[in-house]
């Protein structure tokens, strides 16, 4: 295992071709503080740098993925504290990290966690996972993108169900709602996701981060511009060496190794 | 609230055995306000204490529960708790078993009956449909027709026709009924709790998935069980008694 920089709020396990990030404020069900945020982004930094990690897991543990925001550090501050603070600006980063990333999501996962689970591309769920979006209930709306990625991914009227009512969804429901890629044993959930990227990880890198991008920006652009994106994408893999190892280990019956080259 | 808990249901705990009995024979141990809420506390109870390893549900007097007051029926999270807490609930069926109270009945694992016992869904005699989750718990346990007769005519499935349909597991006579379902409760007991509890986290994931996605999580729990102690545990007292038949 490869060291990584020291944090507080979260662990950070390396074991190439795959890393996972551990959300780790267990006395306050993972609490999604500033600081955490800080130290997902400048975990997700590094491992976009290390070419030896090919995939990563982004879990809260075996317990609760995460239950939301501080909110005993919100309650009282003024709009413009709120503004100038940008909490919710600082998570860009990870709905932006280039590697597929596998949430791996048993017991809650509400308001600020379940807007997490939305930026990652894969959602395992234990059968303990309750998702939801609670924060009606306060009197405020979700900030980090719940409003926009519920309807982008599960269509309007769940999104609203979500976000309106406030009530958590069960790992089924999820499922069924499209969120939720597979339900499994809680106290196996960790385990799968981390399976599922090492599956990914024995991918081409490189057609993986285009793929992965082609599909994000299907949610930005007008059909004919994703159309035309993905087919440049597609015409730029055949400039790589892992297209061509892909193509011969096809026709020659054996599995390619991919460089990411 | 003690002495309020005493009079309508009762929660014993005996050789890792929940024993919970309704106790208003002369109401036929009909669940109103009081009941409901109380019966809730101990099946909560009995759920989150991990010296309960298997659950009984039964009644005293004639009846196992003639069911709720009509102006009182609301929805009932403790019946989704008897089908999923992580341990074997039985109900130790002493007499009919009443709309709501054949709810409770139905809701359990393993259903084990007096002779004289039956079950019925009386809704429709006052003009109300079937609830208490009966219309899910009964197509599954008997099939359509005979869930559709019991809703349709209000009229009881006897003891007896419901152990040949297998809603009923079996037929005790009634003098005999605690013994028996005691010795299976202990039993259960002492069986390895957590393949239990995944033998019913398992039933309850496939009632709602397909055949591929059952047989998925089957893998995964079986999985996990491999790595338990109580496998290991198995795996041993399993060779033990081989080497010890092959010595003879």
């Amino acid at each position: 295992m490869i060291p990584t920089m020291a944090y507080e709020h979260i662990l950070v396990e390396v074991e190439p071709p795959i890393a996972t990030i551990t959300l780790n404020r267990p006395k306050v069900l993972n609490a999604l503080s500033p600081e955490l945020i800080r130290e997902v982004t400048a975990a997700l930094a590094e491992l976009e740098r290390d070419d030896e990690v090919r995939a990563v897991v982004l879990t809260g543990g075996p317990k609760v993925f995460a239950a939301g925001a501080d909110i005993s550090d919100m309650a009282d501050r003024t709009a413009v504290e709120q503004l100038n603070r940008d909490q919710t600006g600082a998570w860009a980063s990870i709905a932006s990290f280039s590697k597929p990333l596998v949430a791996a999501v048993s017991g809650y996962a509400l308001g600020g966690g379940c807007e997490l689970v939305l930026m990652c591309d894969l959602v395992i769920a234990g059968d303990t996972a309750r998702i939801g979006q609670p924060e009606i209930n306060i009197g405020v709306i979700p900030g980090a993108g719940g409003t926009q990625r519920w309807p982008r991914t599960a269509g309007k009227y769940a999104a609203m169900e979500i976000v309106l009512s406030g009530a958590p969804v069960t790992a089924r429901r999820a499922y069924e709602l499209g969120i939720v890629n597979k339900v499994v044993p809680a106290e196996m959930t960790i385990e799968i996701a981390k399976r599922t990227a090492r599956q990914l990880a024995e991918k081409p890198p490189l057609a993986l981060r285009m793929a992965k991008e082609a599909v994000l920006r299907s949610f930005e652009t007008p059909l004919t511009e994703g159309l035309a994106a993905e087919r440049q994408s597609f015409y730029f893999l055949f400039a790589t060496e892992d297209q061509k190892e892909g193509m011969h280990a096809f026709l020659e019956k054996r599995k390619g190794a991919f460089k990411g080259r | 609230m003690a002495t309020e808990v005493d009079r309508h249901v009762k929660l014993e705990i005996e050789n890792g055995v929940g024993w919970i009995t309704l106790n208003r024979p002369e109401k036929m141990n009909a669940i109103g306000a009081v009941t409901r809420r109380q019966l809730a506390e101990a099946i909560k109870q009995a759920d989150r204490d991990d010296s309960v390893r298997v659950l009984v549900l039964t009644g005293t007097g004639r009846a196992f529960s003639s069911g709720a007051d009509v102006t009182e029926m609301v929805d009932m999270p403790m019946l989704s708790r008897l089908r999923t807490m992580a341990k074997p609930v039985i109900a130790s069926m002493n007499g009919p078993a009443v709309g709501i109270g054949a709810s409770f009945a139905l809701a359990c694992d393993i259903r084990i009956a007096t002779p004289e016992s039956y079950l019925m869904e009386a809704f429709v005699n006052i003009g109300l449909a079937p609830d208490g989750g009966v219309s899910w718990l009964l197509p599954r346990l008997a099939g359509t027709g005979i869930a559709y007769e019991m809703f349709f005519t209000g009229k009881p499935l006897q003891a007896v026709d419901a152990a040949r349909l297998g809603v009923i597991n079996r037929l005790v006579p009634a003098e005999r009924l605690e013994a028996e379902v005691r010795e299976l409760a202990n039993e259960l007991a002492t069986q390895p709790r957590l393949a239990m509890a995944a033998a019913k986290r398992a039933v309850n994931y496939a009632l709602e998935s397909s055949f591929d996605e059952a047989l998925e999580f089957e893998s995964y729990l079986q999985e996990a069980q491999t790595a338990s102690p109580e496998f290991a545990e198995g795996v041993q007292a399993f060779l033990a008694r081989r080497s010890n038949k092959s010595n003879k």
